[in-house]
């Protein structure tokens, strides 16, 4: 007993609305040791965000605890009045979010930031709180400089190396980090976790690690927890867990973590035909343009490649590394500073006319990141999936009924493709009555109406959940191979592009690091930074005692 | 939630009341006015106090109130409901066009925009009042001309952050018009910001309309809630005491203002889903829940 920094015992929380109440965690049950790092491991909406606003009682309204206890150091929280709560948060209990740029004022320099909150609950005079402050930075190892700076000015990664800091001043028994990487590179996020694991062993604090990245949190916690669906479905050390778990669940996530090894076979293919030939391209955007000065960005920077027929090539890259204006250029929804773009040896640029425009979106399409932004919620399926073929086919010779029917078998045999059945139920539903893998298929339906010939999917899974990101994947590979559409896969995910594609390019800051056959790369990758992004899918890759 | 938003603006007690005021006040200023003759006729002894034969009592000129309250109402109703949907009309038009196409259209409707919310409101309105031929027309010209711009600004804002959504852009990349795009994807999904400036948008048309007619600056011959208003004045109703010539126009603005806002409450709580279930939350809790404060604890609620 006297181990436990934290229990948690049988947590029901609701959230109360007019006629149904949602439960959002059913009887959820952990122990936190001192000293230990347990990671909980979920699904978006698993209930697992809850759990933590529920321990600190921060969480919103309608959410109501309606059962059980939650203990910290034998203290019932749940019987904690305001001031008892206000002496908790912080001091005892702190929190470090996923968006480091929402946690931070805007307003305010990161030195007020600190001090602010370590007078919320001690006096303190200017000096020691100076003293605090440059200390809290050479812990975190951000230079003391940048204490009288706005958190605008500071890198992503650095931001959170900030937040952290603030949870750390008042030297908590426990800290809760909810998602601290997910929003920053690899590169950075192992020297983020890296970092993490330096403090707790000199400082010593129990930490509670939420992610929906098993494989990142295989590498360091203790013990792992696993969520679905509000309830606590696994509970172990990560050993056992490693090695599949006690419950199917479990097994398919660790199932799910794709192996590098796992890559795409290349069809030796000789007649290979370009499909689009892209040189040099330039895209500048200005910020801040002033009478004066203007600050620019060369988001895409003199990129060369070709995208052959009946090929899948991935663009791999890290956020702001231009793959996702690159989409957007050759969808033609931005346009480019310099450089041609052939597509059938046609320049995409010299398309003026809206008759060429309309045979140039019939050929080349798109699906989203987000399958919740990419269907419009007020539509149903069955809009969505006709508003393509009205645009791109002729109907004058066939009567209005003549024309739906023709439409709505069309729109059944494209929802079989993409492998929603059975499809006449999908027809009239709309977008908030599918799950996130399901809009995902209707986006892919739509894109693959009009048969095009080149396929632009900008991060097709990366909203998804784990468990259903593989069968998507599967259903693009499959389309490239009975159908011979060309698919340039663009994503932040190597692990994901090796498995998919023939030929690989890996950018960064705008510029192409390496490009080549996938299985070349992954045998000799010459790049440091393809090494890089390569070793952090391995599983175990941050290792404890590794120096960055 | 998955209900539409209709339904839940009527499932919402404060729209719902203010659903039924308004309604009351359109069907009355509808249908109310065949039942009077002329209510500028001298009907009896000038400032009579009300009674059952004139129910509000009679003006200064000897008009019966009853009927000149509720035939201003009509004409009072109708120009301020039609500048409100004019004014969000237009300050759409300019606004989708603006926000969707950006660049040089955007700085030069932008440019337009920012002009006229420079110009000073209500002198500029007086002006021109003064300037037109007097009617009910005239001022709702007025009305829309000074009161557009506001309206473009909120609705730009708003197309501009629709028109980076994911399937705006996958219906560009399907290869829609973009008449299409701006009136099937981004329309539709802005009706509620829509609706909430239709009705601000009326509730000040209503008040700017009645202030100018006030001021003298509307056809003082027609009968209005601002004229009649106009005229309590002129025959120094507050000087007399006879309240009645007065009261009765001031509170049906009141109270269609009222009920108009109460609509706008109601769709601020649907577009803001947070108020209602702080709301929801309160009753469920029976009183003991503090918008500030901590999660609460109900094992009580579930008797366990």
């Amino acid at each position: 007993m006297e181990n436990k920094i934290l229990q948690i015992n049988n947590l029901s929380v609701d959230f109360v609305s007019d006629d149904i109440s949602k439960k959002a965690v059913k009887d959820f049950s952990i122990d936190i040791n001192k000293n230990e790092i347990f990671g909980l491991v979920g699904e978006s909406g698993s209930g697992k965000s809850t759990v933590i606003k529920s321990i600190l009682r921060i969480l919103p309204a309608p959410g109501v605890i309606t059962n059980g206890e939650i203990k910290f150091e034998n203290k019932d929280v749940l019987g904690f009045d305001e001031d008892e709560l206000s002496s908790l948060r912080w001091s005892q209990i702190s929190l470090v979010k996923q968006k480091a740029l929402n946690s931070l004022n805007p307003l305010m320099k990161i030195k007020n930031q600190i001090i602010d909150t370590i007078r919320a609950h001690e006096k303190i005079t200017n000096l020691d709180a100076i003293e605090r402050c440059n200390y809290l930075m050479d812990i975190v190892e951000i230079d003391r400089k940048y204490l009288n700076n706005y958190p605008h000015e500071l890198s992503g990664g650095m931001r959170q190396r900030v937040v952290i800091a603030i949870a750390l001043v008042l030297r908590p028994k426990l800290i809760i980090m909810d998602e601290p990487t997910t929003a920053l590179d690899v590169v950075v996020e192992k020297e983020i976790i890296l970092k993490i694991l330096d403090l707790k062993n000199e400082l010593g604090f129990s930490l509670l690690f939420i992610t929906h990245d098993l494989n990142l949190i295989l590498s360091f916690a203790d013990r792992i927890g696993v969520m679905l669906n509000g309830r606590l479905v696994d509970e172990d050390f990560t050993e056992k867990i490693k090695y599949g778990g006690n419950h199917n669940y479990t097994k398919k996530l660790i199932d799910s973590i794709p192996n590098i090894s796992n890559y795409k076979q290349v069809r030796i293919d000789k007649n290979v035909t370009k499909l689009m030939e892209i040189n040099s391209l330039q895209k500048i955007y200005n910020l801040n343009s002033s009478l004066f000065s203007s600050d620019k960005i060369h988001a895409v920077d003199g990129i060369s490649f070709n995208i052959n027929k009946n090929e899948i090539l991935s663009l791999v890259g890290e956020s702001g590394s231009g793959k996702s204006t690159i989409s957007k250029i050759l969808t033609k929804l931005i346009d480019y500073n310099n450089g041609i773009i052939l597509f059938n040896g046609n320049n995409i640029a010299e398309i003026s006319k809206n008759k060429d425009l309309l045979m140039y979106r019939k050929k080349v399409q798109m699906v989203f990141q987000d399958p919740f932004a990419s269907l419009n919620s007020i539509h149903t399926v069955y809009h969505h999936l006709s508003r393509p073929i009205l645009i791109h086919k002729s109907f004058s010779n066939y009567s209005k009924a003549e024309r739906d029917a023709i439409i709505k078998e069309e729109i059944i045999n494209i929802l079989e493709e993409v492998d929603i059945r059975p499809a006449e139920d999908f027809l009239y539903k709309f977008p908030h009555e599918m799950s996130g893998g399901e809009r995902q298929r209707i986006s892919l339906a739509r894109a693959l109406l009009v048969k095009p010939d080149l396929l632009i999917a900008d991060e097709p899974t990366s909203m998804l959940d784990m468990s259903i990101r593989m069968d998507i994947l599967e259903l693009l590979k499959n389309l490239q191979i009975n159908k011979g559409i060309s698919i340039l896969y663009i994503t932040h995910d190597i692990k994901s592009a090796c498995y998919i594609s023939d030929r690989l390019i890996v950018l960064k800051n705008g510029k192409i690091k390496e490009s080549g056959d996938t299985a070349n790369i992954i045998s000799n990758p010459k790049d440091d930074y393809t090494k890089l992004l390569m070793n952090s899918c391995k599983s175990g890759w941050i290792n404890k005692n590794q120096e960055v | 939630m998955n209900r539409h938003w209709y339904n839940r603006i009527w499932a919402n007690y404060k729209a719902r009341l203010g659903i039924f005021i308004v309604f009351s006040f359109i069907i009355i200023a509808t249908i109310g006015p065949i039942f009077f003759q002329d209510p500028n006729a001298f009907v009896d002894t000038p400032l009579l106090e009300p009674s059952f034969e004139h129910l509000f009592g009679t003006t200064g000129q000897g008009q019966d109130v009853f009927a000149q309250t509720i035939s201003g109402a009509r004409t009072t109703l109708f120009i301020g409901f039609l500048s409100g949907f004019l004014v969000v009309l237009l300050g759409l038009i300019v606004g989708s066009l603006a926000g969707f196409f950006g660049r040089r259209i955007d700085n030069i409707l932008s440019l337009v925009i920012n002009i006229f919310l420079l110009m000073p409101g209500l002198p500029l309105m007086v002006i021109i009042a003064a300037w037109l031929p007097p009617g009910p027309f005239s001022i709702m010209g007025v009305l829309v001309f000074t009161g557009w711009a506001w309206n473009a600004r909120v609705l730009r804002s708003q197309v501009l952050s629709l028109r980076e959504t994911d399937y705006v852009n996958a219906a560009i990349i399907m290869g829609e018009s973009n008449l299409k795009v701006i009136i099937f994807q981004i329309w539709p999904q802005m009706l509620s910001l829509i609706i909430a400036s239709f009705i601000g948008a009326t509730v000040y048309s209503i008040g700017a309309q009645v202030g100018l007619e006030f001021l003298g600056l509307g056809d003082v011959d027609k009968v209005t809630w601002g004229n009649n208003l106009y005229w309590a004045t002129n025959d120094l109703a507050l000087l007399t005491g006879s309240w009645w010539t007065f009261v009765p126009t001031g509170l049906g603005i009141a109270l269609v203002s009222f009920g108009l806002t109460l609509i706008n409450y109601g769709i601020d709580e649907i577009a803001n889903p947070r108020l209602l279930s702080e709301r929801t939350l309160k009753a469920k809790l029976s009183g003991s829940y503090d918008r500030n404060g901590s999660t609460p604890v109900a094992k009580e609620l579930y008797g366990k």
